[in-house]
């Protein structure tokens, strides 16, 4: 910390090493769009209600707007912008697109990172895991129906080519 | 023939009816930096609105200084740093942009901070000194309708009244063996999109220019002008897509751009201005709650007589919307039956609490829960089954609407009843849910069915158009500029098949630009499920002006008559000897070589109606959506709880253009509908909204989903819109309530007349049942 109370941490943002001076009470999701421009997570509600900002901490989904950014030092960020190259994230990029499971596409990046850590835990999830993965990610456009399919469709394409 | 019927009798079509996955789908799947949020760069100013606090106050005075000292804190704007008019109420000049002399609800803006970050314009915010004395406020509808309540406006707490009378209703319900008279209440729903509202303004050389996510750019233009005091040609709007909109983007841009416009043209920097979720729940636009009397009779042998309807809206502080929402539930109020008697009054009423307006049904989910609550219980009185008691007495080619309008075409909903009953054997389903109730101790299950219909795009007469651009570029790619706006509906996309369609090369070769007010004539807004057929019109027209244009063009460079030209799949050959041919991408180049027009516009606009604002009798809307939803319901008796699970759902969508995505829009209707059927209400004490959040105020989340496994689609064109397409995107929630909540009759015997019908609601009304004391 220096004499502003700003702190200088260090964490991996997709797979980058990455040196930052942070003030204190900046929370994750300020720090990626705010200053790094990192922008597929979304701000919708800033209290951990929607799941829109939704990043993986360590490989584990958490709502970047309830994670303050000094809290990351020495850790692992990813965003979709990370994922592009993942084979989760690819498969669930052609589902969500052939399903039609994205309409104004708001919560999309965040349901889809909550979407890639459920089939990198489970790789046969029910519909009941996906319904609990995707739980505290809210949609207001597609009634969910369209999503569930295309998770459900991805972790089988996954199944079919491992 | 003109290019309307060339397109109703066109064969052999390659997009129009086919589902196509969508060109936005990519972009939205990576997260890339579509929305208005996204835009925002260092150097830009950020403006935080100073609310009331008070629900009804008149403002004594207001002390910036404390604010101005915060250090990044450049300007405070209050209500008389308005260059123009502080003025934008929508319906009625009843709203300032900025409160003067005194604030109507908690949460009205008064004064706007605009500071280097957002941190400084918050803490601005924080010390703006304003001092209120307050006023006794109102919070009923009924209790704001006496000559005792605090007057909210000058003209009264009435802002507006709307009638019906056909026919004679005292005849009416004496002709009647059976009446049934109700009264029926909803809430107060928030839209809750996922994306605040969010406005970037842009100074220019005496101009302005506005991105944003929207529904009306160029109410926009017009609300920033006058408020700015400029011309129009000196605001420019630039839409972005909206992380949903659901007619809340609508009403609240509008209401926003002009105060971060202020700040830009104050400070000459580029200005963001994005709502907190709380600001959201407590200052934008909410459905109108209702309370509805309702009275129907019907003959023995099931024919309805007479309807006498007094509906009651609450608009709350402000009219905005309001008198259109309350009109038009008052023409649909009747359902989509014929009923030769009908008496309707409505009123609009203010209270002190946040205004209604636009919200997806605008106006008719509301009268439909009534109407269609009443259709069932009359059903009931007559021990009639309720789908055969509908289709009695359902609205048929030639027969008349609430409001006496004939409907000739494009009236699909006895096609959809029928064929939605039929495929999920309705008559058996019943049965055999009865003969479970019977032996089910806990939980009983219910069937319901409910009707709808809804006029498209504006009403009474009043003129309504769209408009649209294509080019046709030199490489042979086109660009499309629609009016209509991107609120994941996909407005565009339709439009975009129909441009392909009609010149003959594959979707791919489109690229869809949004609206801008500076590249396409006023196409007016995105509501009112009219983005597909008016704006899709208007596509339709630019795109037959440049294909007779490449028709043209080609028929000279094949040597061949004009008549003899086909395109398909971007090349174009004579159709009787297909070996001469040439690539679309030649013919148009050649536009550009021979001097052809390589670009055009396209226009819609509605056929003139009449209307009659004394009898409330006329040509209301142009054309209706018609919809059927049978909802099957789980109720567990112990709880109260109610699961919903599934709704089936028909419509008449006059020609589906891609029945992908009108299936999208009836799931997300429907969710929308369970919501406010089930758990959504906003809650308020003394004027101040409590649940502020989105976990005290509930929306379906993915365990609350509700299948939707039949979609049945009839398809009667309306002769008035490219290829007979009619909207959809209101449709699927207007019936959701209803069916539900007959579904719940169904199961328990019990009419659930308000909603949201709760657990609790469901545990008390069963006990009281049962005879137990709560």
């Amino acid at each position: 910390m220096n004499e502003t109370g700003n702190l200088k941490i260090k964490f991996t943002l997709n797979g980058k090493p990455i040196e930052y001076m942070v003030k204190p009470n900046w929370t994750l999701l300020d720090l990626l769009r705010k200053e790094l421009s990192v922008l597929s997570p979304k701000e919708g509600c800033s209290r951990g209600d929607c799941g829109a900002c939704t990043v993986l901490l360590n490989g584990k989904p958490v709502n970047s707007c309830l994670v303050l950014a000094p809290q990351i030092d020495g850790k692992e960020i990813v965003t979709v912008e990370g994922l592009i190259e993942d084979k989760e994230f690819k498969a669930l990029k052609e589902t969500f697109i052939e399903k039609g499971a994205v309409q104004c596409g708001f919560c999309t990046p965040g349901i889809i990172v909550s979407a890639v850590a459920l089939l990198r835990e489970k790789g046969n999830p029910t519909v009941q895991d996906i319904e609990e993965a995707l739980e505290g990610n809210l949609c207001r456009c597609t009634g969910y129906i369209r999503i569930i399919e295309a998770v459900k469709q991805a972790a089988e394409k996954l199944q079919k080519t491992s | 023939m003109g290019y309307l019927e060339e397109l109703l009798v066109k064969e052999g079509l390659s997009l129009v009816g086919k589902r196509v996955s969508r060109p936005d789908a990519l972009d939205k799947v990576l997260g890339r930096p579509l929305f208005t949020a996204d835009k925002l760069t260092r150097g830009m100013l950020w403006a935080k609105i100073v609310r009331s606090k008070y629900p009804h106050a008149i403002i004594k005075r207001i002390d910036k200084g404390k604010a101005l000292g915060v250090p990044g804190v450049l300007t405070v704007l209050t209500a008389e740093d308005i260059p123009g008019e502080n003025q934008i109420g929508y319906a009625i000049p009843d709203q300032p942009l900025l409160a003067m002399d005194k604030v109507r609800f908690v949460g009205e803006p008064v004064a706007v901070v605009v500071a280097e970050n957002e941190e400084a314009a918050e803490k601005g915010a924080e010390l703006v000194e304003i001092e209120y004395e307050s006023l006794p406020a109102v919070f009923d509808p009924l209790e704001a309708l006496k000559p005792v309540a605090p007057r909210i406006h000058e003209s009264g707490n009435i802002a507006t009244t709307t009638i019906i009378r056909k026919g004679d209703v005292e005849k009416g319900f004496r002709e009647a063996d059976v009446i049934v008279e109700n009264t029926y209440k909803t809430q107060r729903q928030e839209h809750a999109y996922l994306e605040t509202e969010t406005v970037i303004a842009v100074p220019e050389i005496n101009k302005v220019t506005i991105l944003a996510c929207m529904q009306s750019p160029w109410l926009i233009r017009r609300m920033v002008a006058k408020v700015l005091g400029y011309k129009q040609s000196k605001v420019r709007v630039i839409e972005l897509p909206a992380g949903g909109a659901f007619g809340g983007k609508d009403d609240m841009i509008p209401m926003i751009a002009p105060i971060a416009a202020l700040a830009a043209v104050k400070t000459g920097k580029p200005v963001f201005l994005m709502f907190k979720r709380d600001e959201t729940f407590e200052a934008s636009n909410k459905r109108h709650p209702s309370i509805i009397r309702y009275k129907s009779g019907a003959t023995k042998d099931g024919k309805l007589v007479a309807v006498e309807i007094e509906i009651i809206y609450e608009t709350g502080a402000y009219a905005n919307r309001g008198p259109f929402v309350l009109w038009r539930a008052t023409a649909h109020a009747a359902g989509p039956y014929e009923v030769p008697n009908v008496k309707v009054d409505g009123k609009l009423v203010y209270t002190n609490r946040v205004f209604s307006g636009s919200f997806r049904g605008f106006g008719d989910p509301q009268i439909h829960f009534a109407a269609e609550s009443q259709m069932d219980e009359l059903a009931a009185k007559l021990g009639m089954d309720p789908v055969e008691f509908r289709l009695k007495n359902i609205l048929k080619p030639g027969l008349t609407t609430t409001c006496g309008q004939v409907v000739d075409q494009s009236v699909g909903v006895e096609e959809a009843l029928r064929k939605l009953a039929e495929k999920i054997n309705w008559e058996k389903r019943k049965r055999e849910i009865e003969e479970y109730n019977r032996e089910s101790k806990r939980k009983l299950k219910g069937i319901g069915v409910a009707c709808a219909y809804h006029g498209i795009s504006t009403s009474r007469g009043a003129p309504d158009w769209s408009a649209a651009a294509v080019i046709i570029n030199e490489d042979g790619t086109i660009t499309y500029k629609g009016g209509i706006c991107r609120l994941g509906q996909g407005s565009l996309i339709g439009h975009a098949k129909i441009v392909a369609e009609i010149l003959g090369v594959p979707l791919s070769y489109i690229q869809i630009e949004g609206p801008d007010t500076d590249a396409i004539p006023e196409a007016r807004p995105t509501h009112g499920s009219r983005g597909l057929m008016t704006g899709g019109t208007a596509a339709a027209d630019a795109a037959s002006k440049l294909r007779r244009n490449i028709v043209r063009v080609a028929s000279e460079m094949l040597e061949c008559k004009t008549e003899d030209i086909e395109i398909k799949d971007a090349l174009i050959y004579v159709k009787p000897d297909p070996s001469r041919n040439i690539p679309f991408s030649e013919a148009a180049k050649e536009l550009y070589v021979r001097g052809y027009e390589t670009a055009a516009y396209g226009f819609y606009r509605a056929p003139k109606r009449f209307f009659d604002p004394k009898t409330g009798l006329g040509v209301a809307y142009g054309v209706y959506v018609y919809i059927v939803n049978i909802a099957e319901v789980e109720v567990d008796t112990w709880t109260g709880q109610v699961k919903v699970e599934r709704v089936h759902t028909a419509a008449d969508v006059g020609k589906a253009i891609d029945p992908d995505l009108i299936e999208q829009q009836f799931h997300g209707a429907i969710a929308q509908g369970l919501g406010l059927t089930l758990t959504e209400d906003i809650v308020f004490s003394d004027g101040k909204i409590l649940n502020n959040n989105y976990t005290d105020y509930v929306i379906p989340t993915v365990k609350d989903r509700v299948e939707v496994p039949t979609v049945v689609l009839v398809e009667q064109p309306y002769k008035g819109a490219a290829f007979g397409a009619k909207g959809v995107a209101e449709a699927a929630l207007i019936p959701t309530p209803p069916a539900i909540t007959n579904a719940i009759r169904h199961a328990t015997g019990i009419r659930f007349k308000e909603l949201p019908v709760t657990p609790e609601k469901v545990y008390f009304a069963l006990k009281k049942r049962r005879g137990e004391k709560s």
